[in-house]
This record gives C-alpha cells, sequence and structure tokens, in this order.
C-alpha cells in the first residue's frame, strides 16, 4: 500500500529524466498527481478506531547492519504524505516561464518527493536517515541552478547546515541503538526508555539539535532565511512546505515518541525555545522590507508554536502540534508561491518599491486578494486553517505552559502586524505609473494558489476533516507520553 | 499659424528652462508631443474616437440649454430627441452657414446613430435599459467640463460678467416666467429665491456655450481624421497646424444662449452682444478642462488643511494635463466615462495598436485615456501657438527682440508644467502608456 507513494514519483523522475523536454510538465504532473490520489486513496483506507502504525510494510535488507525496508504510517506521518503529494503537484506548476533544464529540474522535485514521503513512511531509523539524506542532494542542485544572485552561497549553506543536522540524527539514532542494545534499527524494536535519564538526555538532545537545524529553531536557523529568499519559488515551495516539516515530524516521532521520560525533562526548556523562535521571527519579520525574507521569518515563528505545543505534550496541544504542521505547509505553501508570482510579475520583492498590486486594470488583483487571504490565514484570523491549528496549540499547552502560551498569543498579534505591513505597502496605495506595466496573471499560472486557498478555506470552517484523521495518533502518543510517570506512581504506591 | 523652421534659435540664445527642448520645438514651429508617426496615429485616432461621442455632447447640451431648461425633474434630459439629432451643425454637411470643413455631415454622425440604436450589447432595448446599463454616450464627462467653466470662471472674456448683468437677469426673468406659467408653485419659489434660479440658468449658459464650442470641434477632429486616412497628414506639426487655422476661422462665431419655450424664443444670451467663440468658449474650455478642473471625487484624497490643494482656483491643477490617468481609468468618474465612450469608436488601426501593448483589451482604457492626455498636449500646444500668433510675433521674425517676446511666452506657458503632476516629460517617451 505504501511502496506506490515511493515508486510513482521514482518512476516519473525517470520518465521525465528519459523523454523530451516538453513532456517533462505533463508527466510531472501526472505522476505527481498520481502520488496525491494515492495518499488519498489511503486515507479513505486508514482505521480510525486505530492509534498505530497501519498499512506496514517490511521486507528484510541488509541484516547484518540492521537496515530493513520497512514503512507504517498513522495519523501523525498520514495528513504530511499528502502534503507532498499536494505541493509536489503545486511546486512543479509553480512559475515556469522561461525555466531552463526543465527535465532536470521536475525530475529533482519528484527525488524530493519520493524521498520526503521515504522519511515520513520509514519505521527502520537508518532507512529513515538515507531519506532524510536523500533529498539534500535535489535540494541543493535547485538551489544551486534555479536559484537568485548568491544561489551558490545559499545552496552552500543549506547543504552544510542540513548535512550536520544529518549526522547529528544518525548519531542519536546509533547512539540510541547500541545504548539500548537493540537487535536492529527498527523502530518497533528500540527500549530506549530502560536507559539511565542521562544517556536519555544526551541522546535526546542529540536528536533536538538535529532536528532542531531542519525546522530551524533559533538559533540554529540562519540558514533558513539566505536559502528561502534565494531559492526559486517552486523550491521555495517545498523547502516551507514539507521540508521544514520532517524537523517537526522527527521531534515528534523520534524525540517524543522513543523518549518520553527524558522529554518531560527537557519539556520546559523546548517551551522557551519554541517561544523564543516565536518572538524572534515575528519580531524579525516586522523588520523586513524583502517580502519574501519576511514571510521566511514568519515561518521561524510559526514552527515555534509547534514545539511549544510539542512540548506541553498534553492530547490536545499534540493534536494542535501536527495540525499546525499542516496548516503552516498549506499557508506557507501559499504565501511563497504569491511572492513567486509578484516577484516574477514586477521584478522586486522590495517592501519599499511595491504598492497598489490590487489596482484591477494593471496591478493583480487576484494574486493580491490572495495573498491577503493567506496574510488572514498565517496571522491566525477565524475561519482559516491557521486559526483552528493555533487555537487548538494555545488551547493544548496553556494549562502546561502558560506563560510561554500567553507570550505566543501576544506574538500571534505580532504576526498580524507584519502581514498589515506587507499587504499594505504592497496590495494597497497607488500603483506607481512609472513601473506598473506589469503583464497579465493568467488562470493557468494561479490555480496553484487557488487550490491552496480552498483547503485552506475549508479545513478553517471544517477543522474536523482534518484534525480527526490525527486524533487516534495523539492519543496514543500522549499515553506513551505518560506511561513513565503512571509507572513510576504505580511503584511508589503499591 | 505656424510652419516648421529650420533653425529657429540661430538668432537668439538658447533657452535654460527646464523644458528648452520643447520650448525650442515650439519655437520651431512644432507642438509639445514629439513628432513621431506613433503619436501622430494616436492622436489622430483618437480625435477620431472623440469626435463621435462629442457629436453627441454638443447636441445633448444645448437640448438641455434649450429645451430642458429649467425642469426641476430632468430625468430624461439624455434621452435626445430626433429632431436634436437630425439639428444640422452649422460647420458641417450641405446646410452648413459656416462651411470650411468639408468631410462631416449636417445631422448626427451615422456610426453615432448606430450605436445609439443597439447600444454596445449590440440589442435593440428599450431606450431606459441601455441607459440605466450605462450602454449609452455618457454625458457626464460633458457635464463635469461645463461645471469646470462655470466655477472657474475668471478666465478672460466678458461672457460670466455679462450672466451678472440686469440685462442678462431681465432675459432670464422673461424665460424663468415664461417657462413656469401657470405652475404656482414654481412661480412662488422664484420670487422667493431669485437667485437660485438664476444660478441656474447661468449653469445652463454654460450648457450651451459649451455645446456650441463643441459643434465646432467635432467636424474639425472628423475632418483631421478623414485627412489622416487620405495621407494628407505626414507630422504632429500638419495635425497641429491644422487645430490652430480652425481656431483662427472659428474664432469668431457666435457664443448665445436661447431658450425655446413653447413655439417662441427667449434668447438669454443673444448673439447680437457678440461673444466670441475663441474668446468666450475656446480659451476658457482649455484654461478649465485641460489645466484646472477639480479633483474627481474617488480618485485621490486631498488634505485642504495641508495645502495639498491650492488656495487659488487659478493655481488648480487636475485637468487632463496633469491628471493621473490609472486612477481615472479605474473608477466610474466622467474621464472614465469618457474614455468608455471613445472606446466605442477607435478606428481599427488604433485597436489593433493597443492589443500589442501592455495587457491588450483588459487596460485599453489606461492606453486610449494616455493617448487622449497625448492629444490634448497637442490641442494646447495649438492653443499656444494660436495665441502667440494672436498676441506676439511670428515665429521666422527677423528681429531677435521679438523673438525674445515670444521665448519668453513660451517659458511662461511651460512654467504651468514645473509642477511634480504634470505629464510632458511623461509624454515624450513613447513607452509611456
Amino acid at each position: 500500500m505504501l511502496t506506490p507513494l515511493l515508486v510513482i514519483p521514482l518512476l516519473g523522475a525517470i520518465a521525465i529524466a528519459i523523454l523530451k523536454p516538453q513532456f517533462s510538465r505533463f508527466l510531472g504532473g501526472a505522476f505527481s498527481l498520481a502520488s496525491l490520489v494515492w495518499s488519498l486513496y489511503l486515507f479513505s483506507q486508514f482505521d480510525l478506531s486505530l492509534g498505530g502504525l497501519q498499512f506496514s510494510e517490511f521486507h528484510r535488507w541488509i541484516d547484518p547492519v540492521g537496515l530493513n525496508y520497512s514503512l507504517g504510517v498513522d495519523g501523525l506521518s498520514l495528513p504530511l504524505l499528502a502534503l507532498n503529494s499536494l505541493l509536489t503537484l503545486i511546486a512543479l506548476y509553480t512559475n515556469r516561464s522561461n525555466l531552463e533544464r526543465t527535465r532536470l529540474h521536475d525530475s529533482l522535485i519528484l527525488l524530493i518527493n519520493a524521498g520526503i514521503a521515504g522519511a515520513l513512511m520509514a519505521q527502520n531509523l537508518l532507512l529513515f536517515i538515507i531519506f532524510y539524506e536523500l533529498e539534500l542532494i535535489p535540494f541543493y542542485l535547485l538551489i544551486s541552478i534555479w536559484g537568485g544572485e548568491k544561489r551558490g552561497y545559499a545552496a552552500t549553506k543549506f547543504l552544510l547546515y542540513t548535512a550536520v543536522s544529518g549526522l547529528l540524527v544518525l548519531a542519536g539514532f546509533l547512539g540510541a541503538t547500541f545504548l539500548s542494545q537493540s537487535p536492529s534499527f527498527e523502530f518497533s524494536d528500540l527500549q530506549v526508555q530502560n536507559l539511565d535519564l542521562i544517556p536519555q538526555l544526551i541522546l535526546l538532545t542529540t536528536l533536538l539539535i538535529g532536528f532542531g537545524i531542519k525546522i530551524p529553531l533559533v538559533p540554529l536557523h540562519t540558514w533558513m532565511p539566505d536559502t528561502y529568499v534565494e531559492a526559486s519559488p517552486a523550491t521555495t515551495v517545498l523547502l516551507g512546505g514539507i521540508f521544514a516539516k520532517l524537523g517537526t515530524y522527527g521531534l515528534l516521532r523520534f524525540g517524543l515518541q522513543l523518549f518520553p521520560t527524558a522529554w518531560q525533562t527537557v519539556a520546559p526548556g523546548l517551551a522557551i525555545i519554541g517561544t523564543v523562535s516565536v518572538i524572534y521571527g515575528a519580531v524579525s519579520a516586522i523588520a523586513q522590507r524583502d517580502i519574501k525574507r519576511m514571510v521566511a521569518y514568519s515561518s521561524i515563528g510559526h514552527m515555534g508554536y509547534i514545539l511549544v505545543a510539542a512540548a506541553a505534550g498534553t492530547e490536545l496541544s499534540v493534536l494542535g502540534a501536527i495540525a499546525q504542521m499542516v496548516a503552516h505547509g498549506l499557508i506557507l505553501a501559499l504565501l511563497f508561491f504569491l511572492v513567486g508570482i509578484v516577484e516574477k510579475t514586477t521584478g522586486t520583492r522590495d517592501l519599499g518599491v511595491l504598492n497598489g498590486l490590487m489596482n484591477p486594470v494593471r496591478g493583480l488583483p487576484l494574486t493580491s486578494s490572495l495573498l491577503i487571504l493567506a496574510g488572514m490565514a498565517s496571522a491566525g484570523i477565524p475561519g482559516l486553517v491557521g486559526f483552528a491549528a493555533e487555537f487548538i496549540v494555545f488551547q493544548g499547552s496553556f494549562a502546561t505552559f502558560p506563560i510561554p502560551t500567553l507570550l505566543c498569543i501576544i506574538s500571534s498579534g505580532l504576526t498580524a502586524v507584519y502581514f498589515v505591513i506587507l499587504i499594505n505597502r504592497t496590495c494597497f496605495g497607488k500603483l506607481d505609473n512609472d513601473r506598473a506595466y506589469y503583464t497579465r496573471i493568467g488562470f493557468s499560472q494561479q490555480w496553484p494558489a487557488l487550490v491552496l486557498t480552498a483547503i485552506i478555506l475549508y479545513f478553517g470552517v471544517q477543522p474536523n476533516a482534518l484534525l480527526h484523521w490525527i486524533e487516534p495518533t495523539t492519543n496514543s502518543l500522549v499515553v506513551e507520553l505518560h506511561q513513565p510517570a503512571i509507572a513510576q506512581i504505580a511503584t511508589t504506591n503499591p | 499659424m505656424t510652419t516648421t523652421l529650420e533653425n529657429p534659435t540661430a538668432k537668439i540664445p538658447p533657452s535654460t528652462h527646464k523644458y528648452a527642448d520643447i520650448i525650442h520645438r515650439l519655437e520651431a514651429g512644432g507642438s509639445m508631443l514629439p513628432d513621431t508617426e506613433e503619436n501622430l496615429m494616436q492622436i489622430i485616432g483618437i480625435y477620431k474616437a472623440y469626435a463621435v461621442p462629442m457629436d453627441f455632447y454638443w447636441r445633448d447640451l444645448l437640448y438641455i440649454a434649450e429645451r430642458v431648461f429649467l425642469d426641476p425633474l430632468p430625468f430624461f434630459k439624455y434621452f435626445l430627441p430626433q429632431e436634436y439629432l437630425d439639428l444640422p451643425n452649422h460647420y458641417a454637411g450641405a446646410t452648413a452657414d459656416f462651411r470650411v470643413w468639408q468631410k462631416g455631415e449636417a445631422s448626427a454622425h451615422p456610426e453615432l446613430l448606430e450605436f445609439m440604436d443597439r447600444g454596445e450589447l449590440k440589442k435593440k432595448l428599450p431606450k431606459l435599459f441601455h441607459h440605466l446599463w450605462h450602454d449609452r454616450i455618457n454625458m457626464e464627462f460633458a457635464e463635469a467640463c461645463m461645471q469646470a467653466m462655470l466655477w472657474h470662471q475668471g478666465m478672460g472674456g466678458q461672457f460670466y460678467d455679462y450672466l451678472e448683468s440686469e440685462e442678462y437677469l431681465a432675459n432670464c426673468d422673461r424665460a424663468i416666467k415664461a417657462y413656469f406659467k401657470g405652475n404656482p408653485l414654481m412661480l412662488g419659489l422664484y420670487k422667493l429665491f431669485p437667485e437660485m434660479f438664476y444660478e441656474k440658468v447661468r449653469e445652463l449658459s454654460y450648457y450651451a456655450n459649451l455645446g456650441l464650442f463643441w459643434e465646432v470641434m467635432a467636424p474639425v477632429f472628423f475632418e483631421m481624421s478623414d485627412l489622416y486616412d487620405e495621407g494628407k497628414f505626414k507630422s504632429v506639426p500638419d495635425a497641429m497646424d491644422f487645430l490652430v487655422n480652425g481656431i483662427f476661422i472659428a474664432a469668431g462665431r457666435p457664443i448665445y444662449h436661447h431658450v425655446y419655450i413653447g413655439d417662441e424664443c427667449y434668447e438669454i444670451i443673444p448673439k447680437s452682444k457678440g461673444f466670441m467663440w475663441l474668446y468666450e468658449a475656446a480659451l476658457p474650455y482649455v484654461e478649465a478642462v485641460f489645466y484646472r478642473t477639480a479633483p474627481f471625487r474617488g480618485t485621490k484624497s486631498y488634505n485642504a488643511q495641508a495645502h495639498q490643494v491650492p488656495d487659488e482656483q487659478k493655481d488648480f491643477h487636475y485637468g487632463i494635463l496633469y491628471a493621473d490617468v490609472f486612477p481615472v481609468g479605474t473608477a466610474g468618474i466622467p474621464p472614465t466615462l469618457l474614455m468608455q465612450d471613445m472606446l466605442h469608436f477607435l478606428p481599427p488601426y488604433l485597436l489593433e495598436y493597443y492589443q500589442n501593448y501592455c495587457r491588450g483589451e483588459d487596460d485599453m482604457l489606461i492606453q486610449l485615456g494616455i493617448t487622449f492626455q497625448r492629444s490634448m498636449y497637442n490641442v494646447t500646444s495649438a492653443v499656444i501657438q494660436a495665441l502667440r500668433t494672436a498676441l506676439l510675433y511670428p515665429l521666422d521674425d527677423p528681429n531677435p527682440e521679438h523673438l525674445l517676446k515670444n521665448r519668453q511666452f513660451f517659458e511662461a506657458q511651460m512654467d504651468r508644467f514645473l509642477r511634480p503632476e504634470a505629464r510632458l516629460t511623461d509624454i515624450q517617451s513613447q513607452d509611456y502608456r
């Protein structure tokens, strides 16, 4: 059931690489659509009464090393798999005018799709690492070939940071496996809870730093603004929309699930780091003049919510964390997509230059309208998916970490500040006569934004349509988290 | 009248004005608009597109001034009766009593009649439906021009002074009493508030004034379009010279205001007063509409307390020569409605031209608005050259002192475009669309 999610994009990448360039867009669209349809089919087969893994696949691969082809999905990974397929499709149709070397471009995007899907499904730690690292090279190439002026610098920085992230995660996995004397790298075989607290803390910290780079959390974030700004819009959609989510996915899957005891110990610190990320991201975004950089910093802030929610570790907060991963992926992809259109059409991202794009005759009225909606969604305006996710995060986290949660709530107000700045300067005001000779943006260039908007609206009005897939898994995750404490209570009160 | 001169500034030093190049061009008998084939094609095309609705404007303005008059509920003032569609133009057609321009027709232009019949919808529907759908010639622009002329006043001439005279008030009195004969309510109101009625008649006199001005201009523009089609215009100065000649030929034509009540004609402003087309209509029109007007609501907010609006009306600068066509092109305000009117009558070559630039059909209103701005710079150039001809010296005058006087005149005219809002610099570039 799960292998097609790896095979379809890989076959697509090969087909695109072999066939003529004029077919690459069609092939890319067809294969990513097939991947999306398959992930939606998985939803239809998903048993909501089960909290654990489903559709598991296991094949022995390299026994001496403990590497097996072991896949499975639950409510944490299934929505992200669908998001991955959707954003791949969106990325393939993002801003393709004058795109050179389309075959390589589209093949790389499909390879990324396969890599991320593999990481999300992998139930063997080494297999996870393989997929986790697999998408770095395509991303590096996408940034360094189709990126902006400083693409070389940005791509190298990205590669260095994320490679270190991978190494730290690998180190954490090796340590966990060897110290717990597990027979293989199978996730289900690991018994890390039996370790002393100190080794657990060391291993968890290693993973936290590794995944923290990927998210990225302050102060490990410095690769991110440069990379997001220099990458092409299609690459940024994938980077912000799904790539960064591998970090939070890793935290929940391998941090919270493997080290529940240590997690509770470090949770207050994580909440503080999350809150700092939220405030730092918001304040930095306010200070930006480049709209893409502004959106990039906003991402740091929004990823901070996920960490705070994960640290709180309640059923509701973890539910909110996963919902926020999906919501943020959708919103950020829409924002980067629209910023890409604005940049391509106007030739600038400078807030001091852009103005009046809402002008119905010579501006970009539909793009501007969607940008406003995306800004509202990001700011957590009710009726949009951002509100549903953030509200659950705040409600779920408040009881455990009231002050960090309050600070996050205040910072969500700052989100509105920088989006008002962005929208006010970009969309409103008078269109500058000297610059307003923009080409028309047709429906064929905007449909991905309309699709994302429709989903953001749908989940905003009907959040349960998203949450009920996640809920069984979060319940089981949180039970695991609190099991050590329950066991301790049981032993001290016989 | 002007002729293009080879070396006009040889006898006097070059101008140091910001617009020195344009001044030198004017001294050479040129226009403020650069002489390019593209500019010529654009302005002639837009003159033609302007002339068709103008043919409606002047007829309806006269209809309102002469027949609707003081109707307190003038709901149907834009529903031009056949009588006024057939009204012979004094300057066109076989029946013209002053025929200079040979091509035009006396009655309403065929394209106008066709549009009035079926509208943009290309369907024969009740007139009221076309009207409410704005599928019609929009008189709002013509009325805005009239209001600008009424409001600004003080632009030379004797016309407005006469509107304050006892003779004018006596003429008004007779017409008002005749119009409201048998209507005690309105006559009672007139007794109570006579100034209100006089002011309304003054406004109607400006309706007549503008109608008579455009009655001349419509056949001029039709003729220019036809001559261009025949290949008789080779340059922008050719077109400007044609306008200068037209101004002088029509300069002395009468401006008057007659009102028809029943079978009787009431001369509110008789022809015998000798008000001349050039001084009482053309020059005030150019000053009020091209230069001054007033900010249109819905385009931009001004803070008068912060002196964003000039204290003196003569310093107003909201006319087409300063207009920012972008907001004009996006709001339902009189200039937009004019552009909408012109859009229906664009010659094919101009339609094709617009489709090749910017957003083609989508922003054609803005493109033609900017063409209109170019063409009005050319008309203003004609007026400047006509004034220079009337008040100063020939461009090829051998006396350097006379040339310096001409230079000072041109520089004074160009000073009006030193404001940042002026589009004179923009129209020098073909890329301004």
